[in-house]
């Protein structure tokens, strides 16, 4: 069982001491919290709004359903797998939501069958992936066109206008906090959980290290990621409840954009695209930085236009980084042995 | 048996197996891909024509192929990126068409430039669009996957931020119009004078010489290739640069062809690309294909979307069959291709 033993950059989990930290090491795990703090300074410098309570709470509300939609695409990035079908997805089921609540259905009903049919849409990914053994950016390349043509059909030319589903889903605050803060933080622990403690979770981390020795080692390699993918869908589900109350409408490209942002904030904040190593925490670490970035362009006066370069940009930095201290620890490890 | 005749032979790594078994009797004919696509083309066309009787009328052919040129360059970029393995693929495909074309704009509308110079400083752009995945990914050593999808973003809202969300014009000079509207003997000039060289000089390309042989043997065992001698890493940015180019080379046709350059030209299209590379018989994983392959994926494609807008079925939906076309065209290489192709 010695493969389920806690990755050594995984976090404070690690109590292995023979290894002396590195600079690489360092700056692995160092380098996020280091450039969100010196974003929010500059940010702060240049904009007088930045820190008020309304621009932060805004901040929260506005990526709410990202964080979600992230923390799923956490664990799938993990497996090296991922899914590039979540933001038509979401469009899917933010016209499910609307219709439900267009219909008066109790607010309860339609949170339960969201994350339901959510959790639905991930196991046709996840099946497509294990039984037909597709690789995952084929098949959720090609599934996203699928849910992409679906959102259209359903549409059919006519916008449904809809609201929050229910308060704790939704911007509403109390004292001054936005209550969907109290779900998506409720997510990222019981994920941060899984992940360090729980057999699904250690067998993630396995599965990523070394898929082929894993199943040597006995770990049911397509039920993890095949669950992996279904609680994708289902955290897909909650977020487009947050994203209807939002955006406020639902149209034939709604969620579309979400895609890419949420790989962005799983792969900033440094989860390894390799798989096996990274982390839930890490993820929200991205997500602050790529939020505070696009809200700080906007807020510091440079056209919105600008932040899909910036986003970009700060993808293919953290990326290389990533790689490159990878290597080199690699690099070193070997030479240990 | 002796292996499927559409595996290359230089491609058969060091120590595999010399023959494989055929599997079902006739199967070794129809796994084949080309084979099977050539049926299907037939018999798309045969149902097409019968419920339609303009399908088979010269202008819609005419106004079919001009369509196809475009994405079939991009999906012989997407298939020689593919075809070189280790993950190899460019999801920034359809940014990159949109920026070259945003930027050969920029050359003819904002400095005046003639267009056709503009068309080959655009291809000079493409080449270096390309040449920084080929960076990202062979020399810092970021997957593919992640590598393209940033420039994906990148390269698309740049190509925004440039045209501010506007369009930019000025090519309908000097004859420039030629390359996308005209037509040589009934057919698209686009399509004889660009589409079917670049594929015949691909494929000829691929067969007869060095780089050619190359690129199987990398995207088959980059490890044994390395042994040999084969610089693997040149030859995968070599190939990055290529799909940049023949981006390029789809961001000019568009211009001359619909004489604007909208920053939103090729979103999409690294799908349909991927698509095409995928259905014509290109292994995902690399090393295995046939260019003839995708040629025959583009031609089917074509004429199944013709169909479908004869048959008054709308984009959105084209793409959503397309989506399903590229699952179910991968799960079909893993049924009926030779076995021991699962990964």
């Amino acid at each position: 069982m010695t493969v389920l033993t806690p990755e050594p950059t995984a976090g404070p989990a690690s109590s292995r001491t023979g290894r002396s930290i590195s600079s690489a090491t360092l700056l692995r795990s160092g380098l996020m919290p280091v450039l969100l703090v010196l974003e929010l300074i500059v940010f702060g410098v240049l904009s007088k709004e930045f820190f008020t309570a309304g621009n932060l709470s805004d901040l929260v509300v506005n990526s709410g359903d990202l964080a979600l939609i992230a923390a799923g695409m956490t664990l799938v990035i993990m497996l090296s797998g991922i899914d590039v079908s979540v933001g038509p997805m979401l469009g899917v089921l933010t016209w499910g939501v609307a219709t439900m609540t267009g219909a008066g259905l109790s607010p309860w009903v339609v949170v339960l069958t969201t994350v339901a049919a959510g959790a639905l849409l991930g196991a046709v990914n996840g099946t497509v992936i294990v039984v037909g053994g597709v690789a995952p950016i084929i098949a959720t390349l090609g599934m996203a066109a699928v849910y992409q043509t679906v959102l259209f059909l359903l549409w059919g030319s006519r916008d449904l206008f809809t609201g929050p589903v229910v308060p704790l889903l939704s911007g509403q605050k109390a004292l001054g906090v936005p209550l969907m803060v109290i779900p998506i933080l409720l997510v990222f622990v019981v994920l941060a959980y899984v992940l360090k403690m729980r057999r699904f979770g250690r067998h993630i981390y396995a599965i990523g290290n070394d898929a082929t020795g894993a199943r040597l080692l006995g770990v049911s390699v397509g039920r993890v990621t095949f669950g992996a993918y279904v609680l994708l869908g289902a955290l897909v589900g909650l977020a487009s409840m947050i994203y209807v109350g939002r955006v406020g409408v639902v149209q034939s490209n709604s969620g579309s954009e979400l895609t890419l942002a949420a790989i962005a904030a799983v792969v900033v904040g440094g989860t390894s695209i390799l798989g096996g190593q990274g982390g839930v925490v890490r993820t929200l670490g991205g997500l602050l930085f790529i939020a505070v970035l696009q809200k700080g362009i906007v807020l510091v006066g440079v056209p919105a236009l600008w932040s899909g370069v910036m986003v970009g940009a700060a993808v293919a930095l953290a990326v290389s980084v990533d790689v490159i201290t990878r290597r080199q620890v690699d690099r070193r490890e070997r030479g240990n042995r | 048996m002796t292996a499927p005749t559409h595996r290359p032979t230089a491609a058969t790594p060091p120590g595999a197996p010399a023959s494989r078994p055929a599997g079902r009797p006739g199967s070794a004919l129809f796994a084949d891909r080309r084979v099977f696509l050539l049926a299907l083309i037939v018999v798309v066309g045969a149902v097409m024509s019968l419920l339609s009787p303009y399908f088979l009328q010269v202008d819609n052919l005419l106004s079919m192929t001009q369509y196809g040129a475009v994405i079939g360059l991009l999906a012989l970029g997407q298939a020689l990126v593919i075809l070189g393995g280790g993950g190899g693929i460019d999801l920034s495909i359809g940014s990159s068409l949109s920026l070259s074309g945003v930027f050969m704009g920029l050359l003819t509308q904002s400095a005046g430039l003639s267009p056709w110079l503009a068309a080959v400083l655009a291809l000079v752009f493409g080449a270096f669009l390309g040449l920084i995945n080929g960076i990202l990914v062979g020399v810092i050593g970021i997957p593919p996957l992640i590598a393209t999808l940033s420039t994906l973003y990148f390269y698309g809202s740049l190509a925004n931020v440039i045209t501010n969300g506007k369009q930019f014009g000025g090519f309908d000079r000097q004859g420039f119009s030629f390359l996308g509207q005209g037509a040589v003997a009934g057919v698209p000039v686009q399509v004889l004078l660009v589409l079917i060289p670049a594929f015949a000089i691909a494929a000829w390309a691929m067969k007869r010489t060095r780089s050619g042989q190359h690129t199987y043997e990398v995207g088959t065992s980059d490890r044994a290739a390395a042994l040999v001698g084969v610089d693997v890493r040149r030859l995968r940015i070599g190939l990055y640069v290529l799909a940049g180019v023949l981006a390029a080379v789809g961001a000019v046709v568009t211009n001359s062809w619909l004489l604007t350059a909208r920053p939103s030209a090729g979103t999409g299209f690294e799908l349909q690309a991927i698509t095409i590379a995928v259905l014509g018989g290109i292994n995902i994983f690399g090393g295995r294909g046939h260019l003839s392959g995708v040629f025959l994926a583009v031609v089917l494609v074509v004429v199944v979307n013709t169909g479908l807008q004869l048959a008054g079925v709308g984009n959105s939906v084209q793409v959503g069959i397309l989506g399903a076309l590229l699952i179910v065209s991968v799960l079909l290489n893993r049924v009926i291709g030779p076995r021991g192709e699962r990964p």
